[in-house]
């Protein structure tokens, strides 16, 4: 089963994205902020991260940076954010991310996102 | 045995270098210096000094070692004056998201400091500046915080602002909030997120 | 009892409140375990439901009442070799990179805060005599702090009950220590191992003369401390740190809830925090 982890302060955030990935099959664990997700990093391997920006202690863009810059495994990334602006998703392009969503999230683009991410592409 | 034993002080002390004076001149001089070290030690003894909030807020914009924008933060927390409040306000705003979201965790240690303004920001143009008002409310222990956020998922256009607010809400909303949250819930009828969160906030409320 | 049942949805909230605040989390096959301690301080605060006391735990401005929670929910007891893992990663991992960019024949100096009765710095002298090929070539400097005072003078005693010297071998036990009455003695020359020291973590009089360390150990301590007061220890720890120093938390302790100062570095054996190398 692929993993996911999903990065964000926000327990509502965490919990709709894990009902819709936990729906389709894959298998998730969370964290509040960028540290504790680098830390879950370092003990276990993902398939991939789903990232919010805003976070205490350690944001989604200095999360990605680290894990970007770490001899950690890497995978792929999807960067979750309010801001529909062009400079933020270039912010998280730079940082090291595969994909941008704008919150709020919409299933069936997150999946397809996902799905593409991990390389499970529809024949 | 490879064991010795000295007192913390006795060698540590004595190598340190004072270059700077402990007054509250030396220590502005010293939140220049190019030693981040010698940074932080300013930024941690410059709460002693009148009209230190504005100094580190200076220096705050200025300055790209995190430990010392760390130390920095951490003083103003401590002073919590009106100067460091508005100088906080002022980072919501910044181009950093690592000093925006820096700023909001020492907002919301200020709880007290940081309510008499709190109408302002949630009322504020940035919808950004919003999501951080309500984020700061998690901490507020002020008698309004559950009207101010029904009064946000009530009136405040951008879904993110109220997604924010329906969060917060499940946590420590009253049956006072429900009939916001279902005319919400409505307004947003095609949002799937907004479907779950309120569906999963009036579970909680419900709960009381 | 009865009177204040704790509903699914209350225990949700509350769950997702203390993994933000602690980063502990509970799974809810704990339910019992969690439901029997928060009923017994929602009892001993006079609140008269869970409602009321969530309330008072999420604003108290002392932090008070989520220390004392924190303190019911985690079983924090000292004892000899307590999370022993840890320190078989100080041999095995922190030891060898600290000792391999010592430019000089300096002591590696490692500090332990809080001492407490005196088991957590002994247990590292021990260990290391008995682990560590290196204590033949190095000085090692250990010192420990604590606030209080009594406290101190006990951990200098070093005289245990049969339950703090448990988890040690027998072998060791035998070596180390002499039966007083129904009392285990330590030795004088794990005695004078130890400095010991009184500190108060939040106080910048106390903690301005420590500095260059190699080490910290500072389990359980920082998660009953209010918000402030944990990131200042986390703060005081990075310039008592050398650049590279690192700092060892308790199993149930994680800086993402404290500091973005520290770099988080896996050993085989634990996790640990790391001030960056290159920074002053």
């Amino acid at each position: 089963m692929k993993r996911i982890l999903i990065v964000d302060d926000a327990a509502t955030v965490r919990l709709f994205h894990r009902a819709i990935l936990e729906s389709a099959g894959y298998a998730v664990d969370e964290a509040v902020n960028g540290i504790e997700a680098l830390e879950k990093a370092l003990q276990s391997t993902f398939d991939l991260y789903l990232v919010d920006v805003n976070m205490p202690k350690l944001d989604g863009y200095g999360f990605l940076r680290e894990l970007r810059g770490s001899e950690l495994p890497q995978a792929p990334a999807i960067m979750i954010s309010t801001e529909a602006g062009a400079r933020d998703e270039q912010l998280a392009y730079a940082a090291g991310a595969n994909a941008y969503l704008v919150k709020p999230t919409r299933p069936e683009r997150l999946l397809l996102l996902v799905r593409m991410l991990i390389g499970e592409v529809p024949a | 045995m490879a064991f010795i034993k000295k007192s913390p002080g006795s060698e540590t002390l004595a190598h340190e270098e004072r270059r700077f004076a402990r007054d509250c001149a030396g220590l502005a001089l010293e939140l220049e210096s190019a030693d981040a070290s010698e940074r932080r030690w300013a930024a941690r003894d410059l709460a002693d000094c009148p009209d230190a909030s504005a100094l580190l807020l200076s220096r705050l914009q200025r300055e790209d070692d995190a430990s010392v924008r760390e130390l920095i933060l951490s003083t103003l927390t401590r002073l919590g004056d009106e100067v460091a409040v508005l100088g906080l306000v002022n980072c919501l705003r910044s181009e950093n998201a690592a000093l925006r979201n820096e700023a909001i965790e020492c907002m919301k240690q200020l709880p007290d400091e940081v309510a008499p303004i709190m109408q302002c920001l949630l009322a504020d143009a940035d919808a950004d500046v919003r999501i951080f008002a309500v984020n700061v409310l998690e901490s507020l222990c002020h008698p309004e915080v559950e009207s101010w956020l029904i009064q946000v998922i009530e009136s405040d256009a951008q879904v993110n602002v109220c997604a924010t607010a329906v969060d917060l809400l499940g946590e420590v909303g009253s049956a006072a909030a429900r009939d916001a949250l279902l005319r919400l819930k409505a307004r947003f009828a095609d949002e799937p997120y907004m479907q779950f969160a309120t569906d999963l906030a009036l579970k909680r409320l419900a709960a009381n | 009892m009865a009177d204040t049942p704790i509903s699914e949805e209350e225990f949700q909230k509350f769950r997702e409140f203390f993994y933000r605040k602690t980063g502990i989390q509970f799974e809810s096959s704990k339910r019992y375990f969690v439901d029997k301690r928060l009923v017994e301080r929602i009892e001993a605060t006079g609140n008269d439901t869970f409602r009321s006391y969530f309330t008072m735990l999420r604003f108290q401005a002392s932090g008070e009442e989520l220390q004392q929670l924190t303190n019911l929910m985690t079983v924090n007891e000292t004892y000899f070799f307590r999370e022993e893992y840890q320190f078989k990663c100080l041999v095995d991992s922190i030891l060898p990179e600290i000792v391999a960019r010592k430019s000089s024949r300096s002591p590696i100096r490692i500090w332990v805060i809080p001492s407490s009765s005196g088991e957590e710095p002994y247990s590292i002298a021990l260990y290391l005599l008995e682990h560590w090929a290196g204590i033949n070539d190095w000085d090692i400097e250990i010192i420990s702090s604590d606030i209080d005072t009594r406290i101190l003078a006990q951990a200098r005693q070093g005289l245990y009950s049969q339950r703090a010297i448990q988890q040690l071998p027998v072998r060791m036990l035998q070596k180390y220590f002499s039966r007083v009455g129904d009392g285990y003695q330590l030795c004088d020359d794990i005695r004078s191992a130890v400095e010991f020291t009184r500190v108060n973590l939040s106080e910048r009089a106390d903690t301005r003369a420590y500095r260059n360390f190699d080490i910290v150990f500072c389990r359980n301590l920082l998660i009953y401390f209010d918000d402030i007061s944990r990131k200042t220890a986390a703060e005081t720890f990075y310039d008592a740190l050398n650049p590279g120093g690192f700092i060892l938390l308790g199993h149930s302790e994680s800086m993402s809830r404290i500091s973005s100062l520290y770099k988080v570095r896996k050993f085989p054996e634990a996790i640990v925090y790391q001030r960056s190398l290159e920074t002053r």
